[in-house]
């Protein structure tokens, strides 16, 4: 069998939705004077996830599929490191691409080429390596004549194509991808499904959300089906899709 | 020391992380302005003219036997680099929420870059300050050499400070307002252009001792002004301040990192 890339062992995770609503002192005051109004802050725990087991072998492709609140982002955010689990442990093998929302570390008010750098910077590449990569990039993104215009003056269609640019410009060992292939115009949606696709083929192992059955059918090999935080089934991705598909259609009628 | 060296690596890996977030702080601040990164240098020689011309001309100030404008400068320069970068500091992990909600990067690098980028523009309002230390026939010594070990001790107390305000602020918004309040009284409680021996109270020249920022400026008014190598004591004095102000938000700010997602 070939190595483990990532591995998720109980993990859970617990958002108080209490804290949302926060503290105020007009609150303390009102709670300190009339005691039958005590306590009504209490904690609202909510689990976003339950006792999730997962092993990705290098390679491998994973898909996962779930309505929405199901937990999926939340799981992409801690293979990503974003959020530490309140149970359990996730550890990643590898050098791991985030790319849960494309274009998250863009300054509104640099330039396309100065964002190529920060954002670079954000996913961890060096100054270096983004030099001799940059022409590749700008290639990609299709965005030459925009390089000096600060990106709040684009589109978002064009912010995308920059961002997914960037995102993928290296073959990292781990791709953690949330929705984002709907991405741009269909020129370049088929661009960076072909891109996807490539690295895919090229051995990157993948984690990857999407609500289009479809896709998650034609590029994933195993897919994981999430009800309400917990595992509602796991298998190969043509038969998870085709039960999660069936409970739709049942709820339907 | 296996701490340290965590910290050693952490740096090198995101070296490049933190000197964009600089440039792109410098990027951002002096965009659609004529003069650009000039303003750096030439915001502080104005001010300082400014200071120059009402303290000498319109409340006749002038100092028990030092030159009054060189007192004043130095002090205000310290103050204002702690209180810039603090304040920035400050809001600099709110700022970046969209930011550290979607990808990993250490969270510590947002106060650093914020000191380190006002660190560069009070570096470069020292220019301005020597121009008056030399034009005032203030004078200079080899003792101006150990100036720089202010500047650390500077440097490492606003930065714990940044560290605890950064976290606080996460938790409690209103850290943001009062911390304003509170830096307002600090700089009247720090001699900047009043001196300790107006009050003719050792107590409270005693107890202004142990105000860390009094301590740095104090430090460099000695060399500047007796152009002598400052006393053990306060050498002491200062590293121990800074030390523990730097110890303390680190171990704050790195207690609290892994919660402030929920927060924010």
């Amino acid at each position: 069998m070939s190595e483990v890339m990532i591995r998720a062992e109980g993990l859970g995770m617990r958002f108080d939705l209490g804290l949302e609503r926060g503290f105020s002192l007009k609150e303390g005051f009102v709670e300190l004077l009339s005691p039958s109004r005590r306590r009504r802050r209490r904690r609202e725990d909510f689990w976003a996830l339950r006792e999730i087991d997962l092993t990705v072998r290098a390679g491998e492709v994973v898909g996962l599929v779930g309505g929405n609140g199901a937990g999926k982002s939340t799981l992409l955010k801690l293979v990503a490191g974003v959020y530490k689990p309140t149970r359990g442990r996730v550890s990643v093998h590898g050098s791991v691409c985030p790319m849960i929302e494309l274009g998250a570390g863009f300054d509104p008010n640099l330039t396309a080429r100065e964002n190529i750098f920060l954002n670079g910077a954000v996913m961890g590449y060096d100054r270096a390596f983004l030099l001799r990569r940059f022409d590749e990039i700008v290639d990609f993104s299709g965005l030459e004549a925009f390089l000096d215009v600060p990106v709040k003056n684009f589109s978002s269609g064009m912010t995308a194509r920059l961002a997914f640019s960037v995102a993928t410009l290296v073959e990292p060992e781990v791709l953690i991808v949330d929705e984002i292939l709907a991405v741009g115009d269909l020129s370049f949606q088929r661009k960076s499904e072909e891109k996807m696709l490539s690295m895919i083929n090229g051995g990157t192992t993948v984690l990857y959300v999407s609500h289009s059955l479809e896709s998650v059918r034609k590029l994933c090999s195993r897919a994981l089906w999430l009800e309400r935080g917990r595992l509602r089934q796991e298998g190969s991705a043509a038969e998870v899709c085709k039960a999660y598909l069936a409970s739709l259609e049942e709820r339907a009628v | 020391m296996r701490f340290l060296k965590q910290i050693r690596l952490s740096l090198e890996k995101y070296r490049f992380l933190i000197a964009q977030l600089i440039s792109r702080d410098f990027k951002v601040k002096y965009k659609r302005s004529a003069l650009g990164v000039l303003w750096s240098l030439l915001y502080p020689v104005l001010t300082m003219s400014v200071l120059a011309f009402v303290f000498s001309h319109v409340f006749h100030a002038s100092g028990s036997g030092v030159n009054f404008l060189v007192y004043l400068l130095t002090g205000i320069t310290f103050f204002n680099y702690f209180s810039e970068a603090t304040n920035l500091s400050m809001s600099s992990v709110l700022a970046n929420f969209s930011l550290l909600n979607k990808v990993y990067v250490p969270k510590y690098v947002f106060p650093l870059t914020k000191c380190l980028f006002v660190g560069v523009n009070f570096l470069l309002t020292l220019l301005p300050l020597y121009a008056v230390i030399l034009l005032t026939g203030t004078g200079l010594s080899w003792a101006h050499l150990l100036l720089p070990y202010a500047y650390l001790c500077l440097f490492a107390f606003t930065l714990g400070m940044g560290f605890l305000l950064a976290a606080a602020a996460v938790f409690v918004r209103d850290v943001l307002y009062i911390y304003g309040v509170a830096l307002t009284l600090w700089m009247y409680a720090t001699p900047l252009f009043w001196d300790v021996s107006m009050l003719g109270d050792p107590f409270a020249e005693r107890l202004l001792g142990l105000n860390p920022l009094f301590q740095y400026i104090g430090f460099a008014r000695h060399i500047i002004f007796t152009g002598t190598a400052p006393s053990a004591e306060s050498f002491a004095r200062c590293a121990l301040s800074a030390g523990l102000m730097l110890l303390l938000g680190a171990a704050f700010f790195r207690e609290k990192q892994d919660s402030f997602v929920y927060y924010m």
